[in-house]
C-alpha cells in the first residue's frame, strides 16, 4: 500500500507564546481604537502603509526569528506565526514589510554576504526597508524557468535587462529579489542556469509602473530593467542556484496562516454585525466556515512545526495553501447568506464595502504564489502520481 | 503518546493486518460472526486500553485510544473495538465492574433513559456492539444528571437492524428494566460532552477510513492502464487525487488537535466551550469530507470499486454511515454557529476570532 501519510504535529507552545498574543492583541486593539488603521480585506496585498510597519518594527515584531546580531530577536517560528496571525485576523495594514518578514529576510540570510546581511536585515526589522518579489515576467507564471530576464556577466557584477510582472507593492519597496537567467537555456535541464540578485530599485536603469487590479487598488507592478547594473555583492547565493533556492523560499511563502486568513476580518466583521439576529441557516454557514478554519489552522501550524524541525514540509505546505486559498475564496461566497451585495466599495455601508472588496480581491488568492494547479501538481508527486 | 503507546498501536496493526483482510470484512457484512478475530482481539487485551492498570487494564492515555479507534477505522475492522473501549472507560469512570468479553454501548446522543427506583425506562434507537456484548453500559439520567447502569443484554428488549456499512446496530427498549449495576450521578460527565466524546469517536474513524481511501485510489490509479499509461499520468486525475488527500488531511488533523486538546484538559466529558469547539469541528469536517472523497475515490476507480468483491465500498459504505451517526455536518455547523452568535450577542466572547484560536 502507498504511504501518503502526511504528518502535521503539535507546535510546542510556552508561556512566551500567548504572552506576545496578549501583547499583540492589546497594541491592535488600541491602533483600532484610536483610528490607527481602518481594518482591510486581504489587508497582507491591500493594505499598505509604511507608517504601521515602522510601529511593528519599533515593537521588535519583525524579522523575529533572525539571530540578534542582524535585528531579530532569535524567537521560534511559532512566535513569528501568532504575530502574523493576529495581525491578519484584525485586518492590519502589513503588506509594506510582509514579503521582507516572510521570505526576503530568510533568503538574504540563508544566501547574502555579511555586509549586505549587516546593512539591509536590520533595516528590514525595523520596517523601514521593503522587498518586492521579481519572478513573474510578461512570458512566465506559473512557468518560472522559463524567465528570460537576463543577467550579463561585466567588471564587477553584472549587467541585468528584462521585466518583471505582478510584483506586489514595489512602489513602496527599497529592493527587489530578481530571477534571471545568467546562461543559455539547455531544454535537458530547464532548472539550471537561474540566479537570483538584490537588486536596489534605485538603481538607475530600473522604471517601476502600477498596475490597477480588479478591485481599483494599485497594489501591483510592473518593472523595467534596462541594462542596470548590478555588484557582484547583490548576487543571492551562488551563480546558477536560483530554482533551489526559490523552491526554499516558497515553502516559506505557502503555508502561513495568509494562506486561510485573507477573508477573515470580512467574516469577523459580518458575524458580529449579525451575531443578534442569526437565523438557523446562517448560523449552520457561520459554523461551517469557523470549523474550516480551525482545521486549517491546525494544518498550518503543523507546518510551522515542521519547519522548526528543520525539515522541508513542500507538499504539506502545498496542501495548505491549495485548501486555504480554495476555501477563502469560498468564505466570500457563502456570506452572501447574510444579504446581498449590490454596491460598489464606496457607494454602500461599511460592511458591503468590505464584502464586496474582498469578492473583488478573491480571484489572486489562488493565483498568488503558486496557482492551485501547480500546487495539486507538487502534491500528487509528493504522493508518487507524477 | 510515549514509548509504551507505540508498541500497543504496532501491536494492534500486526493483529489487524494479520486478522482482518478485505473478505472477511465482507464475510462479516454479510452476517458471518469473526469468530478468530473476535478473540484475537479480545486476547490482546486492546478493548481495556482505557482501562487503568489497577483495574487490569492498559493505562493507556487517550491519544493511545483514539489512535487505535482511527486504526480500525483504516481496516474497516468488523468487531465493537471502539465502542468497548468507550463503554469500558465509562465504566471506570462510573466505578463499576468490567465485563467479561464484548460491552455493547446503549447510546447513540439521543435522550437518555431515566433512572428512577433502581429501575431503567426509556428507548435507545442506534445502540452498538450488542450483538456480540456479554455486558450492556447504558449512560441514563438519575436525579438529573448522568449515572452509567449496566445491564445484562438478555434483560433489554433489543431490535437488530445493520447501517448502510452492513455494521450492527440496535434499538434497545427499556421498560423499568432492572440494571446489573448502576453508579451514582456523575459530577465530572455531561451529556453533552458525553455526545461530543462519541462524536470524535466516530470522527477518528471516518478520518482513518479516509486515509485508508486515498491509499486505495492511489493505489489503484497508479496500477490501472489506460490509453497506454497508468491513470496516475492523467492530469485531471492527479488533480483529483489532490483534493481528496487534502480533505482526508483536514479531517486527520482536526482529529489529532481535537485529542491533543482533550488530553490536556483531563476531564474528557466535561461541558467546556474550548472542547466543544474542537469536538465539534473534528466531527464536522470529517462527515463534511466524507461524501466528496468517497465521491472521488469512486470515480477515479471505475466499475472496478463499484464491485463488492474490491474493498473501496467497505470504507466509503462506512464514512457515509459514520457520517450521521453522533452528529452529521449539518448538526454540528448549526451548533457552532448558534455558538458563535450567542457568544458573541451576549458579549460573553468578543470576537468571532476567539473561535479559530485561543
Amino acid at each position: 500500500m502507498a504511504s501518503i501519510g502526511f504528518d502535521f504535529p503539535a507546535p510546542q507552545a510556552d508561556a512566551s507564546v500567548d504572552e506576545l498574543r496578549r501583547e499583540v492583541r492589546s497594541f491592535l486593539d488600541e491602533e483600532a481604537r484610536q483610528g490607527g488603521f481602518v481594518p482591510l480585506a486581504d489587508c497582507w496585498c491591500a493594505g499598505i502603509d509604511p507608517g504601521f510597519s515602522r510601529k511593528l518594527g519599533a515593537r521588535g515584531w519583525i524579522g523575529v526569528t533572525w539571530p540578534r546580531r542582524y535585528g531579530g530577536r532569535e524567537l521560534s517560528a511559532l512566535h513569528r506565526y501568532v504575530i502574523t496571525e493576529e495581525l491578519l485576523a484584525a485586518g492590519a495594514p502589513v503588506h509594506a514589510h510582509w514579503i521582507a518578514d516572510r521570505q526576503s529576510g530568510p533568503l538574504i540570510l540563508a544566501t547574502a554576504s555579511e555586509a549586505v546581511k549587516n546593512t539591509v536585515l536590520p533595516e528590514i526589522a525595523a520596517g523601514r526597508c521593503f522587498v518586492a518579489l521579481g519572478f513573474s515576467e510578461p512570458g512566465a507564471g506559473s512557468d518560472l524557468a522559463s524567465v528570460r530576464t537576463r543577467a550579463q556577466r561585466v567588471a564587477g557584477g553584472w549587467t541585468l535587462s528584462g521585466t518583471k510582472l505582478w510584483s506586489s507593492g514595489a512602489q513602496s519597496c527599497q529592493y527587489m529579489t530578481v530571477l534571471a537567467r545568467t546562461s543559455e537555456r539547455d531544454p535537458q535541464q530547464r532548472h539550471a542556469g537561474l540566479t537570483q540578485f538584490l537588486v536596489p530599485l534605485d538603481s538607475v536603469g530600473v522604471s517601476v509602473s502600477g498596475i490597477r487590479d480588479m478591485s481599483g487598488v494599485e497594489h501591483f507592478n510592473e518593472t523595467h530593467f534596462e541594462d542596470v547594473f548590478v555588484p557582484d555583492e547583490l548576487v543571492l547565493g551562488a551563480v546558477g542556484d536560483g530554482w533551489q533556492q526559490i523552491t526554499n523560499e516558497l515553502a516559506l511563502e505557502r503555508s502561513g496562516p495568509e494562506r486561510f486568513l485573507s477573508s477573515f476580518i470580512v467574516l469577523e466583521k459580518v458575524l458580529q454585525a449579525h451575531a443578534g439576529s442569526m437565523s438557523p441557516q446562517q448560523a449552520r454557514v457561520a459554523g461551517g466556515i469557523i470549523a474550516r478554519l480551525r482545521g486549517l489552522r491546525a494544518m498550518s501550524l503543523g507546518v510551522a512545526a515542521l519547519l522548526g524541525q528543520g525539515r522541508s514540509p513542500d507538499v504539506e505546505a502545498a496542501l495548505v495553501k491549495d485548501l486555504g486559498t480554495r476555501f477563502e475564496q469560498d468564505i466570500c461566497e457563502r456570506l452572501r447568506e447574510f444579504g446581498p451585495l449590490r454596491m460598489q466599495q464606496g457607494d454602500g455601508d461599511a460592511l458591503q464595502d468590505l464584502q464586496v472588496d474582498s469578492m473583488l480581491r478573491a480571484p489572486s488568492f489562488t493565483l498568488r504564489g503558486g496557482t492551485n494547479e501547480i500546487l495539486k501538481g507538487i502534491i500528487a508527486r509528493g504522493m508518487g502520481l507524477r | 503518546m510515549d514509548e509504551t503507546d507505540r508498541i500497543v498501536l504496532d501491536t494492534a496493526e500486526r493483529l489487524f493486518s494479520e486478522c482482518c483482510d478485505a473478505e472477511l470484512v465482507n464475510r462479516a457484512g454479510d452476517g458471518e460472526v469473526p469468530g478468530a478475530l473476535m478473540k484475537a482481539v479480545l486476547e490482546s487485551g486492546l478493548p481495556l486500553a482505557w482501562v487503568a492498570e489497577e483495574a487490569g487494564g492498559v493505562g493507556g492515555s487517550l491519544a493511545l485510544g483514539f489512535n487505535l479507534i482511527r486504526q480500525t477505522g483504516g481496516f474497516a475492522l468488523p468487531v465493537p473495538l471502539a465502542e468497548t473501549l468507550v463503554a469500558n472507560l465509562l465504566l471506570g469512570q462510573a466505578g463499576l465492574a468490567l465485563g467479561e468479553g464484548w460491552t455493547g454501548l446503549a447510546y447513540d446522543g439521543g435522550s437518555l433513559p431515566v433512572a428512577a427506583d433502581g429501575r431503567v425506562s426509556g428507548v435507545v434507537e442506534g445502540a452498538c456492539g450488542v450483538v456480540e456484548a456479554e455486558l450492556l453500559v447504558v449512560p441514563v439520567l438519575r436525579d438529573g444528571a448522568v449515572a452509567i447502569a449496566g445491564f445484562e443484554p438478555e434483560a433489554v428488549t433489543a431490535r437488530h437492524y445493520r447501517n448502510p456499512a452492513g455494521e450492527a446496530r440496535t434499538k434497545l427498549v427499556f421498560d423499568e428494566a432492572v440494571p446489573l449495576c448502576l453508579s451514582a450521578p456523575l459530577t465530572a460527565m455531561s451529556e453533552s460532552g458525553l455526545y461530543q466524546f462519541c462524536a470524535l469517536v466516530r470522527a477518528a474513524q471516518i478520518a482513518g477510513a479516509l486515509d485508508k481511501i486515498v491509499a486505495l485510489t492511489v493505489g489503484y490509479v497508479k496500477e490501472r492502464q489506460q490509453f497506454g499509461r497508468p491513470l496516475a499520468k492523467f492530469q485531471a486525475i492527479q488533480h483529483k487525487v489532490a483534493e481528496i488527500a487534502g480533505e482526508a488531511a483536514l479531517s486527520g488533523a482536526s482529529v489529532e488537535q481535537a485529542v491533543r486538546l482533550l488530553s490536556a484538559h483531563g476531564q474528557p466529558f466535561a461541558d467546556d466551550p474550548a472542547l466543544f469547539r474542537a469536538l465539534a469541528t473534528a466531527k464536522l469536517l470529517a462527515s463534511e469530507a466524507a461524501g466528496p472523497v468517497a465521491r472521488e475515490a469512486h470515480q477515479a476507480h471505475g466499475a472496478m470499486g463499484f464491485s463488492f468483491e474490491y474493498p473501496l465500498q467497505q470504507y466509503s459504505r462506512r464514512v457515509w454511515s459514520w457520517r450521521e451517526e453522533f452528529g452529521s455536518e449539518f448538526y454540528w455547523s448549526s451548533q457552532l454557529g448558534m455558538a458563535v452568535a450567542c457568544g458573541i450577542s451576549s458579549g460573553a466572547t468578543a470576537k468571532v476570532w476567539d473561535f479559530v484560536s485561543p
